[in-house]
């Protein structure tokens, strides 16, 4: 797992690191059951602070997204929610609302918004297919 | 000894004030640093950071105001204060005379406590000789083993006074490696860093708060995350120049023809609505480093980046 940092994003630090994490998962780059690296020596080789990493890990572990084994390491968990699915899709609505605001923004018609989101849907499967994870 | 209540500040200074003569080094500086907290404290040369160092170690005593540490006065009780704080100034010196090894004993001795596993470490990460002088040492070994010798009493406090400046760009990532990983290693929320530095860039992932001091005061004090996502640098290039445009709350950087580059503070929502309002061509928004906001908010107004 490769971790690409930016200061200029304005985004928290560790809200980026939670999303790439995020990222693998869903890319099929981290599979169920593999490590995430450890909080020491993944923070001297991003030189950022331990508490940001440590806080981090603990955002993805409370969306389930990683968990920790005691003694071991966190770990990418088999995709599970705790919420029910109607309070999973307004979670999404709200995120998609803001891609759609950025497409007024960008002149970007509603059907070639609707392609774009398949065309991700498609290169998200492609790079889980290749990573051997259908 | 008073016992710290976990809401004790690591570091708490109010209104301090310390004059050489007729010069207001530092005049009515407030700032607080909680435990755990990696604290930034950035200034031009000659902004009063050093000074402001020197009365929180009892080097300097302060003309009015105070600089307590862990809650104590480090003029009444300097030995316990000393006893959990180490500190690496700019210009290490150490006797000439003494080896590395020599060196490391003769710190040792003034410690409770010293971690032998962590010297061992260290010095095999720095490649240091211990049988070598500390006269023989260049600038980046001398500044090496002073991190050495702060980090192996593993102080609740580390105060590091513009750690950085003249060394390589290898030994300062080096540095800041070692700050991360074997100082924070154990109780990070009993690690507290406090570093003076207008190296900012260096520091960036490190810093969760910082206070910027200009002659003597605290002109802005922030936590990193918050920072980054308040100051704002925007680009926008229209089809045509925008004429009237309204840019209040707003601090222009350049306009020229059909492009503008502004910076904002906390209202980017806003300006960003009304030059989208103006369908630019292009329109984008970046955070600010830390660097550019201590440049940004020392900078004159008007003055252009």
């Amino acid at each position: 797992m490769r971790f690409q940092l930016s200061f200029k994003s304005g985004k928290p630090v560790y809200l980026q690191l939670v999303d790439q994490v995020k990222a693998a998962a869903a890319s099929g780059a981290m599979r169920p059951g593999e490590p995430l690296p450890s909080i020491r020596p993944l923070a001297e080789e991003l030189r950022v602070n331990r508490n940001t990493v440590a806080k981090a890990y603990a955002e993805l572990e409370s969306q389930r997204v990683i968990e920790t084994v005691a003694g071991k390491g966190c770990f990418i968990r088999a995709t599970s929610s705790p919420f029910k699915k109607d309070v999973r899709l307004k979670l999404l609505a709200s995120e998609i609302d803001e891609a759609v605001v950025e497409a007024h923004h960008l002149q970007i018609a509603r059907p070639d918004f609707l392609r774009l989101a398949e065309d991700r849907f498609d290169a998200f499967q492609d790079k889980r297919a290749r990573a051997g994870n259908p | 000894m008073k016992l710290m209540s976990p809401e004790t500040p690591v570091i708490e200074i109010k209104n301090l004030v310390r004059r050489y003569g007729r010069t207001d080094a530092v005049n009515g500086l407030n700032l607080r640093v909680e435990a755990g907290r990696c604290y930034g404290f950035f200034g031009r040369n000659g902004a009063g950071k050093t000074t402001t160092i020197k009365c929180l170690l009892n080097l300097l005593r302060p003309t009015t105001g105070e600089a307590k540490l862990f809650g104590l006065s480090p003029a009444r009780h300097e030995v316990s204060v000393k006893s959990r704080l180490a500190y690496v100034p700019d210009q290490v010196a150490f006797y000439p005379w003494m080896t590395v090894r020599d060196t490391l004993d003769y710190c040792a001795s003034f410690r409770a406590h010293w971690n032998r596993d962590t010297e061992g470490a260290l010095v095999g990460q720095f490649r240091l000789d211990t049988r070598q002088k500390t006269s023989h040492l260049s600038k980046g070994q001398r500044t090496q083993l002073a991190l050495i010798t702060a980090i192996c009493p593993e102080p609740e406090l580390l105060v590091l006074d513009e750690p950085t400046s003249g060394l390589d760009p290898i030994v300062r990532r080096e540095f800041i490696q070692t700050v991360i990983g074997a100082y924070q290693e154990g109780e990070p929320g009993r690690r507290t860093v406090f570093v003076s530095t207008h190296l900012i860039s260096e520091f960036e992932g490190l810093i969760d708060e910082f206070t910027i001091i200009e002659a003597g005061r605290d002109v802005l004090t922030l936590q990193a995350d918050v920072a980054r996502e308040r100051y704002q640098k925007i680009y926008a290039r229209f089809e045509t120049e925008p004429a009237g445009i309204d840019l209040a709350g707003a601090r222009v950087l350049r306009q020229q023809g059909r492009e503008i580059e502004l910076v904002v503070n906390g209202n980017a929502g806003d300006v960003l609505d009304r030059l989208k309002a103006r369908s630019p061509e292009t329109l984008t928004a970046e955070a600010l480093s830390l660097e550019e906001i201590f440049v940004t908010t020392l900078q004159p107004e008007g003055a252009v980046a």
